[in-house]
């Protein structure tokens, strides 16, 4: 059947913030969806509330609601639209469960709209446990012992009718969050009733252990008309027991025979045509015992998935595409295959290579947080490998992990119990291991990973004491680097300098093929641009390209400080370059992003963003210059070796970018123009006394050796700056800076050409300074900053743009106190606020970076300037967190990043706007109920009105003693509250037990943190917002407040 | 320990390098098979009989052997080539297996390359030999491949059943079969075991009469190697059949059923063979994946007027299958029996048994 012609409007759903379990891939997803149902004649219409997608930007779809995906708001966008259909199966669970909830409410049939891609009673069948394990009875298939409960004491019973270890889902959340295994009745009980408050049904699996059973899933996709195909099989290399999306996963399958890989797949058949999946995409997962071959099913999602996008990377089949297509009625056989443009899309894809994919994690971030692995998902993003051999694939992603050049060749410290728990440091003691002289059957027995997989990095590691031993001639060296050693991994064995590896490897003329990705295995030819390196094949020199060409450097795996926004500079320039007849090849090693879709640049190249990696790809493109400035940090610590390879750099050089990351001499240049904090190094505890003397308390202490924001303290009395000395060594040099308190800070981001320059905006932060960029909400255009201090901040910008000599863009952090601007940082690149200000102002600030970068003068880009400040409506940046993944870990903010995603609000004030970002989210905004405050004595003073506010709003209102009485004294009524170390009942039962609607806890000072994580801990666990900083709880009152007066629109971009 | 050099040489004197894991030096006709799994079947279906067997996907031998999996009683190929096979203390069963049957091993080589030449090329001889240089190499193997064309171009009598074998069937009810062997894979046997009361096992050469004295409710047609069209005395046999009683032809079983209707075959430029291949059934109106293994194909503008196309392969538009009410017959290019591969289109046997209750 051809495409239905009753539909001409659908409304697809994104998946909002990052969180961790449902992060870029859906904007990968969805943007394929969208771009594919354009171009078959559909009018598209997208709801997301996260503006650093591409699929937000304007020319994606025929209309864009960057709108909260909550019930209300999706509920106005559909009475304004009125579509024929809404796909709900492309944003991850979040827009699942919300197609499922507008149906469940009968919105849908109201408003005559189909539900497309899933059915309701599909997603119900997938979702519920109870009807799910009916279903797989009626086809034969097992699945692990489990019972669907509805209280505590049903989950109690349960579990004695299990035994331990048990395994927890909550129904109808995302990322098995809540979930977890419990080993005894006390872990049982406590993780019980947490997954129970997390489920919106309160349902919980409770579940027999297949702990240790070999995993795998497979990537499916059914049409109308039956038509059923398998595009990926993946193999977990970890075992059952940690998430998948926290698994090492290796494409295709490689240890089941043909008749245990057709069993499975003929089971995924049955299961997808039982539970009445007609169209689309889908996973299952299944579990096979190592031993006695007995299969399990674990799950199904009815939607395209994290997994799917791994899929569509490692196979080149774009699963979301044709499921967005199959949507509206065609069938697999109808379109044609992308890659191969002459066969059709019914067909298995065959690969003649092996993909890896390993997770990347960021338990650094969250002291406190054990750094282990179960069923609730924790890694931040994940890289792929693609190599001719399992071996070379799986180094290519160890490399693109970006921690260190060298690989897995570094020696680890061994310690058993990191091998027999799983954590993200394994993979690496599975190395150590061999290198100790365990056997395959001990490194077995603590793992219980398939033998197979141990071999291989057993030879791997056999391999290493090869490499020490024997001289370096042109044949060995081909055979070290078809292992998948980098030239740096070969110069620590050797004891040499890499360059010297590298050179030698030159000289011998071993260097890499470029193969296609292209389906098929070679069956077919190709045209599709898709490739990654190998030294298992042939070297073809290639010709220069007659055209200009650039090479764009992509972000690497998505961690916490570099995710989607750098995707999003990297794709929006793709398009930006192409439009100046220049020809883009992208190099990136994340098969979640945009960028990796080999539909984005004119070439994908798709390996490890390491300087050996980028040279050889340079080295074999010819391309004219690389691009440095769009994919975040990586590329900017790549510049050097690539430019000291010879090759050229678009945009600012080196000498710009080496001055305003060296922190002395960017101090230096801005202190002519500006003010800067004063700041030094102190080699101990005395030196720190003295620098202090000159700049006075606070001051931000952070230890010299580490980097990115981390262990970075603000110490407010001598006390605690002994207390910090002693913590971190009472000899450990360390930096000091000046503490601008209440100070308020902006973001800037602007593009500088030969003789122009483009202010992309004025981000206003939300918290004072003191809380990371990344993590404060930001408004724009700001509320609180004078008019006059605009000028002053955009001169200035301009000021230190030209100083520095930056060609491209320039990332700007101030902080203004008495109408004075202090510089903070200078970031010589594209920066994660601008998706956000591009679509907050209009300024299209990528496509002006590019311009920049090309050399463009004013009188070329003149017609392109907008004014950031023409704007008609506020936006504000709403943040999420990850806290509820990290047991232990406190919520408070400070100058190390922690947020993994932002929302964006619109409205036509101030208030709307903030209260759509903290919708979006996910933060509630309680109408009534009791609010507990506990503030640290600075803040009382400024709080009072907002205690005030509060009671008028009918709030009730509790408090810790000092609180309380100042409250009181004030004409407050509270209620006094005990403090934690004041005894039982205190203010953390009180939150525990449910009867907070939300909590006000600012503080300072290491012990009283300490002190108070209990009050923030108690909040995450049970879903109570907790605002703990003065700024953002007089904005949370103003979003309250709004909430209580007055409709609320919703409009597109 | 190092292996020795090896090399792929093509007649046309092209030469591709690996390493010698094993075996002696031996010529075939070389092709290649997309399938990610399922390396022990191919190995012992007779259809590869004389092929130098290229597997796409790079690691083989990672889940050892199982002898219940073979699809005959030995290994045909005369030649396996991947980019690594599975050779280490742990665990180098396949190998092993391979070198017991005297199966030369070439591992190292760049095979995306050498399929991108076939694919271009077309399928091609050639021979996989040790040697120090290029130059050895195409010496040695210029006499392998002289050597091995030499032989009997009946490649379907070289595996064939030597003589009639009969098979009690598991279900009693069921119909009696005759099978005309063309160097059958088991699983053609398994499937019809379970269905039927009886099978008698005829060796390729057989005649129509001998065939209709066992009094069989039906024919199946086996799968088999080589040119149809070289295939001696069956063609006449399956003729005479026609009309008789229900025939089902698998791949060569196919072909030669086609030829026997009049119509033609002609070699595929290099074949198919992998386990992905999308066939629409008209027959049993869906679409599925299809394993395959074939060089030859029928004509599609030569079947006479009373042969039906019911199944077509979507990668290329070529036949894949054929239908006649009236002559009785039902012919597959692919392998509804599978081993390796999808198993989707084994309804077909349900379908033949159908039409012969």
């Amino acid at each position: 059947m051809p495409k239905r012609s009753d539909i001409q409007k659908v409304v697809i759903l994104g998946s909002g913030p990052i969180v961790i379990g449902q992060a870029c891939e859906f904007d990968y997803s969805g943007t394929q969806a969208c771009k594919a149902l354009m171009s078959h004649g559909y009018e598209v219409v997208l709801v997301n509330s996260n503006p650093a997608t591409i699929m937000t930007d304007p020319d994606v779809a025929s209309k864009v609601y960057i709108e909260p995906l909550t019930f209300d708001f999706v509920k106005k966008v559909l009475e304004k639209e009125r579509p024929q259909g809404l796909i709900p199966t492309l944003g991850g669970q979040t827009a699942l469960n919300l197609g499922l909830e507008l149906h469940q409410k009968g919105v849908l049939e109201e408003l005559q709209i189909e539900l497309l891609g899933a059915q309701p009673e599909v997603i119900q069948a997938a979702e519920d446990r109870e009807q799910f394990n009916r279903i797989l009875d009626s086809v034969g298939a097992r699945y692990p012992k489990s019972f669907l409960v509805k209280s505590f004491e049903e989950g109690v019973a349960a579990s004695e009718k299990l035994g331990f270890p048990i395994i927890l889902r909550p129904n109808y959340t995302l990322g098995g969050g809540g979930g977890g295994i419990a080993f005894s009745a006390e872990e049982f009980r406590l993780k019980l009733a947490t997954a129970l408050h997390e489920s919106p049904s309160s349902e919980v699996l409770v579940e027999e252990s297949i702990l240790g059973w070999k995993e795998f899933e497979l990537e499916i996709m059914r049409d109308a008309r039956g038509t059923f195909v398998v595009i990926c099989s993946i193999e977990n290399l970890d075992p059952c027991g940690v998430h998948t999306g926290d698994s090492i996963t290796v494409a295709p399958q490689q240890t089941l025979s043909d008749r245990e890989y057709q069993a499975m797949r003929d089971e995924a058949l049955k299961v997808v045509n039982a539970v009445g999946v007609q169209t689309g995409g889908a996973n299952i997962q299944f579990a096979i015992h190592p031993q006695t071959g007995e299969r399990v099913v674990i799950e199904m999602n009815p939607r395209v998935s994290r997994s799917s996008a791994l899929a569509s990377k490692a196979t080149g089949f774009p699963i979301a595409k044709i499921a967005a297509l199959l949507a509206v009625g065609y069938h697999l056989d109808e379109l044609p295959n992308d890659i191969t443009k002459k066969t059709p899309c019914c067909y298995e894809p065959a690969l003649d290579y092996v993909v890896t994919k390993i997770p990347r994690f960021a338990f650094e971030k969250f002291p406190g947080s054990k750094d282990s692995l179960n069923t609730q998902m924790k890694s931040v993003g994940e890289v792929m490998g693609i190599g001719r051999t399992f071996k070379e694939s799986l180094q290519k992603a160890i490399l693109s992990l970006e921690q260190d050049p060298r690989g897995c060749v570094v020696p680890q410290l061994f310690k058993e119990e990191l091998l027999s728990y799983p954590n993200s440091q394994r993979i690496f003691q599975i190395f150590e291991a061999f290198r100790q002289g365990k056997s395959i059957e001990q490194v077995y027995r603590w793992t219980q990973i398939t033998p197979w997989f141990l071999m291989q990095i057993q030879s791997l590691v056999h391999f290493e004491n090869e490499i020490r031993q024997t001289p370096l001639s042109k044949d060995f060296l081909w055979e070290i680097k078809r292992q998948g050693f980098s030239d740096a991994a070969i110069a620590f064995l050797k004891d040499q300098k890499e360059e010297s590896v590298q050179k030698l490897r030159k000289q011998h003329q071993v260097l890499p093929a470029f193969y296609q990705v292209d389906t098929c295995a070679g069956e077919f030819s190709s045209e599709t641009p898709y490739y990654y390196s190998t030294y298992w094949g042939t070297h073809w020199p290639r010709e220069k390209l007659s055209k200009r060409s650039v090479v764009i450097l992509g972000s690497g795996p998505n961690r916490i400080g570099q995710g989607i926004e750098f995707d999003y500079s990297c794709v929006r320039s793709v398009k930006a370059f192409q439009e100046e007849n220049v020809h883009v090849i992208m190099v990136n090693s994340n098969p979640e992003t945009v960028s990796t879709d080999y539909d984005t640049a004119d070439e994908l190249f798709f390996d490890p963003l390491t300087a050996e990696h980028v040279g050889e790809i340079l080295d074999y493109v010819h391309a004219d210059a690389f691009v440095s400035q769009l994919g975040g940090q990586t590329p900017i610590n790549l510049a050097p070796h690539l430019v000291h390879r010879g090759h050229s750099m678009l945009g600012s050089d080196l000498k710009a970018m080496d001055l305003a990351e060296d922190r002395g001499q960017f101090a230096k240049i801005c202190r002519e123009f500006a003010k800067v904090p004063l700041s030094g190094m102190a080699a101990n505890l005395e030196e720190a006394l003295e620098l202090v003397r000159e700049m006075g308390y606070p001051v931000i202490c952070r230890p010299s050796y580490v980097l990115g924001g981390r262990r970075m303290e603000i110490v407010e009395n001598e006390e605690e700056l002994r207390q910090y000395f002693e913590k971190h060594g009472v000899h450990s040099p360390c930096l000091v800076d000046q503490f601008l308190e209440r100070a308020l800070e902006v973001d800037v981001d602007l593009v500088r050409g030969k003789d122009w320059t483009l202010l992309g905006g004025i981000l206003e932060h939300i918290e004072a300074a003191g809380v990371h960029s990344g993590d404060s909400m930001g408004v724009v255009p700001p509320q609180r900053l004078k008019k006059e201090m605009w000028t002053t901040i955009e001169n200035l910008s301009v000021q230190i743009a030209e100083k520095l000599n930056v060609i491209g863009f320039l990332n700007l952090q101030l902080a203004i106190k008495n109408d004075e601007v202090y510089v903070l940082e200078a970031n010589p690149r594209s920066s994660r606020s601008v998706p956000f200000l591009s679509k907050a102002t209009g300024v299209p600030l990528v496509k002006m970076g590019v311009q920049a970068l090309l050399g463009k003068t004013k009188e070329q880009v003149q017609p392109l300037f907008k004014d950031w400040k023409d704007v008609s409506e506020v936006c504000v940046k709403g943040v999420v967190f990850p806290f509820k993944k990290f047991p232990n870990a406190d919520s408070i903010l400070g100058p190390e990043m922690k947020s993994t995603g932002e929302s964006m609000g619109r409205g036509k004030d101030y208030a709307q706007a903030l209260l759509k970002a903290f919708v979006a989210s996910h933060v509630s905004l309680p109408q009534e109920g009791e609010v507990f405050l506990s503030l640290r004595d600075k803040d009382k003073e400024e709080l009072l009105p907002v205690a005030q506010e509060l009671q008028e709003m009918g709030f009730h209102l509790s408090a810790t003693r000092g609180t309380a009485e100042f409250l009181q004294q004030h004409g407050v009524e509270c209620e006094m509250v005990k403090k934690v170390h004041e005894g039982r009942p205190h203010c953390v039962d009180r939150i525990r037990s449910g009867k907070v609607s939300f909590v006000i806890n600012t503080t300072s000072g290491r012990q009283s943190i300490e002190a108070s994580l209990g009050i923030r801990r108690s909040c995450i666990d049970y879903s109570i917002p907790c605002i703990t900083e003065s700024d953002a709880a007089k904005a949370f009152i103003l979003a309250l407040r709004r909430k209580t007066s007055g409709e609320l629109e919703v409009n597109p971009l | 320990m190092k292996s020795p050099a090896a090399y792929l040489v093509l007649e046309s004197g092209k030469t591709f390098s690996g390493w010698w894991m094993g075996g002696q030096e031996k010529a075939g006709e070389v092709v290649f098979n997309t399938s990610h799994s399922g390396y022990e079947e191919m190995a012992t279906d007779p259809s590869y009989y004389s092929q130098i067997l290229v597997l796409t996907a790079p690691m083989q031998g990672n889940y050892g052997v199982s002898s219940e999996v073979w699809e005959s009683r030995k290994i045909w190929i005369h030649g396996f080539v991947c980019v690594e096979i599975q050779n280490n203390s742990y665990d180098s069963e396949w190998q092993d297996r391979l070198e017991q049957y005297q199966v030369p091993v070439v591992a190292g080589l760049d095979t995306r390359s050498l399929v991108l030449h076939l694919r271009e090329q077309g399928t091609t001889w050639g021979a996989l030999v040790k040697a120090g240089s290029e130059e050895e190499a195409c010496e040695k193997a210029e006499v392998l491949i002289k050597e091995q064309k030499k032989q009997d171009k009946d490649w379907v009598y070289q595996v064939t059943s030597r003589k009639v074998v009969d098979i009690i069937g598991d279900e009693a009810r069921g119909p009696r079969v005759a099978i005309l062997d063309f160097g059958s894979k088991k699983n053609i046997l398994r499937e019809l075991k379970k269905r039927c009361s009886a099978l008698r096992i005829f060796p390729s050469r057989s005649s129509a009469s001998e065939i209709k004295a066992w009094q069989p409710h039906g024919i199946m047609l086996t799968n088999g190697p080589g040119d149809p069209e070289n295939v001696q005395v069956a063609q006449d046999t399956v003729r005479e059949l026609l009309g008789w009683r229900f025939i089902f032809g698998i791949c060569m079983g196919h072909q030669i059923l086609s030829l026997a209707l009049g119509a033609k075959t002609y070699k595929l430029k290099y074949g198919h063979r992998g386990s992905n291949h999308p066939i629409e059934d008209k027959l049993l109106s869906r679409i599925y994946m299809t394993s395959q293994n074939h060089g030859y194909a029928v004509r599609k503008e030569s079947l006479p007027p009373d042969v039906q196309l019911t199944h077509v392969n979507l990668n290329d538009q070529t036949v894949a299958g054929i239908f006649s009410e009236e002559k009785k017959c039902l012919g597959v290019q692919f392998h509804p029996e599978s081993h390796p591969g999808p198993h989707e289109s084994v309804e077909l046997f349900d379908y033949f048994i159908k039409r012969l209750m």
